[in-house]
C-alpha cells in the first residue's frame, strides 16, 4: 500500500497505556490519519526523546507480542522496532509484520549500527512481499542515500531532529531541501517534534511527501476525541 | 592565497552513517540541555546536510587578521637531518596568536554566541591552549570570557592564566566557589586538584546560572571538527605535491580531523589521494585510538552532555599526568573514531620520553619549540620517514607551539 502524498501519519507505541487503550487509539487515528506507526515496545529506545521513551517503559505487552494484538491495515501501517533487539531475529520480525497485515518495518538503527544487515533486511522484506523502508539523519553520507534508492523503498524516513519530540534550532527547511535533493522521488517522510498544523505545512512546503506525529500525542491517546481534533488540527497544515 | 571560503563537512562523505547522539535513561534529557548552553548555530552545523559549510565574512575576516592562512613550510633542516631523501612539510599552526589550532573555532563558536545575544561565553580548560584561545577570541569581539581551569594547571601553567587574563578573561581555578558542584568537591576534599570533567560541569552549571551566557566547547564535538578544517582547506591550496603520508596528533581529535579530513573526503570521493595514508597518534597516557572500545559514551567527565558513539577509555577514565596535557582525553570524535574503525585512519601511540625527544630534534633542526602535544606528530614523522622510500612525501601538522610549556622542557639534555 502506497502512503498518501502529502500525507499525515501517526505514532503509537504498541499497547501503551494498555492494551485496549491502544487498540481504541489505533481504530480511532485511521479514521484521521493517512498511515499509522506503531512501535515494538522495547527496553532500549535509544534514539526516542524521554516522553516516547516512557510509553515503550509502561506498556502493557513488550516486544512482538505487543504488535501481534490485532490486524492492521486500513490504513497502511509500518512496525518500528530496534535491530538491537532482533540482531539474530530480523526473519521474526518481518514475518510478524506481514502477518499482522503491516506494509513495512522501520528499523531506525540499520544504517547507523547495522549496516552489515542492509542486505538481509531487503532481502528478508522482498521474501515477505514487503517494500523496504529506511530511517536517514540529515547527514547521512549522500552516497549511501542513493543506494537506498536504488532499493525502490516505500519511503525514506528523514529524522528531523537527534532524538523524538525535542525540538533543536537547525534550518529543517533547508535540511529538507537537501534530502529531496538525493532521494530523488521516492517518498520523503519527516518526523520529530511536529506538534503545530504551521510546522506540517513547513515540512510539507520544503519539500516532505509526509508527516508523522508522535510525541505531541501521547498525552491526548486515552481521549478519543482530543486525539481526533489535534490530528483534524494538524491536517490544516496540508497543502 | 585566500582564506577558504567553506568549512568541509565529512560527515555527509563517510562509507556509514554516524550514529546519532543520545540521552542517558536515568537523568534529564541531556539533548534538550544543549539547547540552552550552546550557540543555536553550533548545534544546526551538528546536524548539517551540506558538505561545504560557508564561512561568514566576519569570520573569515578575523582569521585573515590573526594570520590565517597559516604557513605551510618544507622542513629542510630536519630532511637534512634524517638524510635520506624524504620530503617533510608540516602546517603550523602555533603562527596563530594564542599559539594553536584552538582559535580556529574559538572564533566562530564566539562569533555565534553573539548572533545570540550572549555577554559573555563560558569555558572549561585543562593545559589552557583552549581557554587562552577563548580569551583572545573574546577580546576580539568585545565580549566577557570566564574560564574554568582545573586547579592542578590553574597553579601550574601561571603563563597561560597570566595571558588569559591580559585578554581580559576571568579565570577560576576548578573546583571553585561559583558553583554547587565546584564547592561540594571542596568540601568533600579541600585540595581537590581538579578535572577537566569538573571543570565542564562547574562550566555548564555557570552558564545555566545567569542571562547572557553561553557554553562552548573545546574539541570532539562535530562543528568543532567542522571549524578546524580551515587547516586542510588551506592545505589542499598550498600543496606542491600529494603526500604519501599525513600525520597528526589527537587528544579529542579535533587538530587532526581538521588537518587530515578534507583529504580523507577527497580520497572517499575518488577525487585524489589514492596511495596516502593517514596516522592519528596519540599519547599512551589516553590511548582511545589503539585500545578504545567503540561505543556510546559521555563526553565530558560529569556526564551533562548527550551521550556520542566514538573510541573510549570510558568517560571516568583518569589518564596519568603528562607533558602534553592537551592529549589527556578519554574519547576521540565520532567521525575520526569512525575512520580508524574502518581502517581508513590508522593510529598508533607514543611515551612521553620519546617524543620529547623528537620535539628537541625538531626544534634543534627548524628553530620553532613545538607543544609537547603537537610533537607526537614529529616522533611519528621521523619514524616513518626511517623507514619509507627515498622521494616519499610526509606532511603533518604543527598544532601548537610550546614556548609556554616551560616544564616539558625543562629536562632537556
Amino acid at each position: 500500500m502506497e502512503i498518501r502524498r502529502p500525507g499525515i501519519g501517526a505514532y503509537v507505541t504498541a499497547t501503551y497505556p494498555s492494551k485496549n487503550d491502544f487498540l481504541n487509539a489505533v481504530r480511532c487515528l485511521s479514521e484521521v490519519s493517512d498511515f499509522l506507526e506503531v512501535g515494538i515496545p522495547t527496553n532500549n529506545p535509544k534514539y526516542d526523546g524521554p516522553v516516547i521513551r516512557k510509553t515503550h517503559f509502561a506498556s502493557e505487552l513488550k516486544g512482538l507480542d505487543a504488535v501481534n494484538v490485532t490486524r492492521y491495515g486500513k490504513v497502511p501501517t509500518i512496525l518500528m522496532g530496534y535491530v538491537e533487539d532482533y540482531v539474530n531475529n530480523l526473519e521474526l520480525v518481518i514475518k510478524t509484520a506481514s502477518e499482522v497485515g503491516a506494509s513495512s518495518v522501520l528499523l531506525p538503527d540499520l544504517l547507523f549500527e547495522h549496516l552489515d544487515k542492509l542486505e538481509e533486511y531487503v532481502m528478508a522484506m522482498r521474501n515477505h512481499s514487503l517494500r523496504p523502508v529506511f530511517f536517514i539523519s540529515s547527514n547521512t553520507p549522500h552516497r549511501l542515500v542513493s543506494v537506498l534508492v536504488k532499493y525502490e523503498p516505500l519511503f525514506i524516513y528523514l529524522g528531523l531532529y537527534a532524538a523524538t519530540g525535542i525540538k533543536l534550532p537547525l534550518y529543517i527547511e533547508r535540511n529538507i531541501k537537501e534530502v529531496r535533493k538525493l532521494v530523488d522521488n521516492v517518498t520523503l517522510i519527516a518526523g520529530f517534534a511536529i506538534n503545530t498544523p504551521e510546522m506540517v505545512k513547513l515540512v510539507i512546503g520544503a519539500g516532505a511527501d509526509a508527516v508523522v506525529v508522535g510525541t505531541a500525542l501521547v498525552d491526548k491517546l486515552t481521549n478519543q476525541r482530543a486525539c481526533m481534533e489535534f490530528m483534524l488540527s494538524l491536517r490544516g497544515g496540508l497543502p | 592565497m585566500n582564506v577558504p571560503h567553506y568549512w568541509y563537512n565529512i560527515n555527509v562523505d563517510l562509507l556509514k552513517p554516524l550514529p546519532p547522539p543520545i540521552d542517558p535513561y536515568e537523568t534529564d534529557s541531556r539533548i534538550a540541555l544543549l539547547m540552552r548552553i550552546l550557540p543555536s548555530e553550533l548545534l544546526d552545523q551538528e546536524f548539517t546536510p551540506l558538505r561545504y559549510v560557508p564561512i561568514p565574512e566576519e569570520i573569515r575576516e578575523l582569521y585573515e587578521r590573526m594570520g590565517r592562512p597559516t604557513p605551510f613550510k618544507r622542513a629542510h633542516g630536519l630532511e637534512r637531518a634524517l638524510g635520506n631523501g624524504i620530503r617533510i612539510y608540516y602546517k603550523f599552526e602555533g603562527a596563530l596568536p594564542a599559539g594553536s589550532h584552538k582559535l580556529n573555532t574559538a572564533i566562530p563558536q564566539v562569533h555565534y554566541a553573539m548572533r545570540d545575544g550572549a555577554k559573555e561565553v563560558v569555558t572549561e580548560t585543562g593545559a589552557g591552549q583552549w581557554g587562552l584561545a577563548v580569551s583572545l577570541a573574546a577580546a576580539l569581539m568585545g565580549v566577557k570570557a570566564t574560564v574554568f581551569m582545573t586547579k592542578n594547571s590553574y597553579l601550574n601553567k601561571t603563563h597561560r592564566v597570566l595571558f588569559m587574563k591580559t585578554y581580559g578573561a576571568d579565570v577560576y581555578p576548578s573546583p571553585s566557589e561559583l558553583t554547587r558542584y565546584g564547592r561540594e568537591a571542596i568540601k568533600s576534599r579541600p585540595d581537590h586538584p581538579g578535572s577537566l570533567g569538573l571543570a565542564i560541569t562547574e562550566a555548564i552549571e555557570f552558564t545555566l546560572g545567569g542571562e547572557g551566557r553561553k557554553y562552548i566547547p573545546g574539541s570532539v564535538l562535530g562543528f568543532v571538527v567542522l571549524h578546524q578544517t580551515v587547516i586542510g582547506q588551506e592545505v589542499l591550496q598550498q600543496m606542491p605535491e600529494e603526500p604519501d603520508l599525513v600525520i597528526g596528533c589527537v587528544g579529542g581529535g579535533s587538530n587532526f580531523s581538521g588537518f587530515s579530513f578534507p583529504m580523507i573526503g577527497a580520497r572517499l570521493r575518488n577525487e585524489g589521494f589514492e596511495k596516502t595514508r593517514f596516522l592519528a597518534v596519540e599519547s599512551m597516557a589516553a590511548p582511545k585510538l589503539t585500545s578504545g572500545k567503540y561505543m556510546y559514551d559521555f563526553p565530558d567527565t560529569g556526564g551533562l552532555l548527550p551521550m556520542i558513539k566514538m573510541l573510549t577509555l570510558g568517560h571516568d577514565y583518569v589518564p596519568p599526568p603528562t607533558h602534553a596535557a592537551g592529549l589527556r582525553y578519554h574519547g576521540a570524535a565520532p567521525s575520526l573514531s569512525m575512520l580508524v574503525r574502518e581502517g581508513i585512519v590508522e593510529a598508533r601511540a607514543y611515551g612521553q620520553e620519546e617524543v620529547m625527544e623528537a620535539a628537541r630534534l625538531f626544534a634543534r633542526t627548524e628553530g620553532i619549540i613545538p607543544a609537547p602535544e603537537s610533537a607526537h606528530a614529529i616522533k611519528a614523522a621521523i619514524d616513518e620517514a626511517r623507514r619509507m622510500p627515498r622521494d616519499s612525501v610526509i606532511f603533518f601538522n604543527l598544532s601548537g607551539h610550546g614556548l609556554l610549556d616551560v616544564d616539558a622542557y625543562s629536562n632537556t639534555r
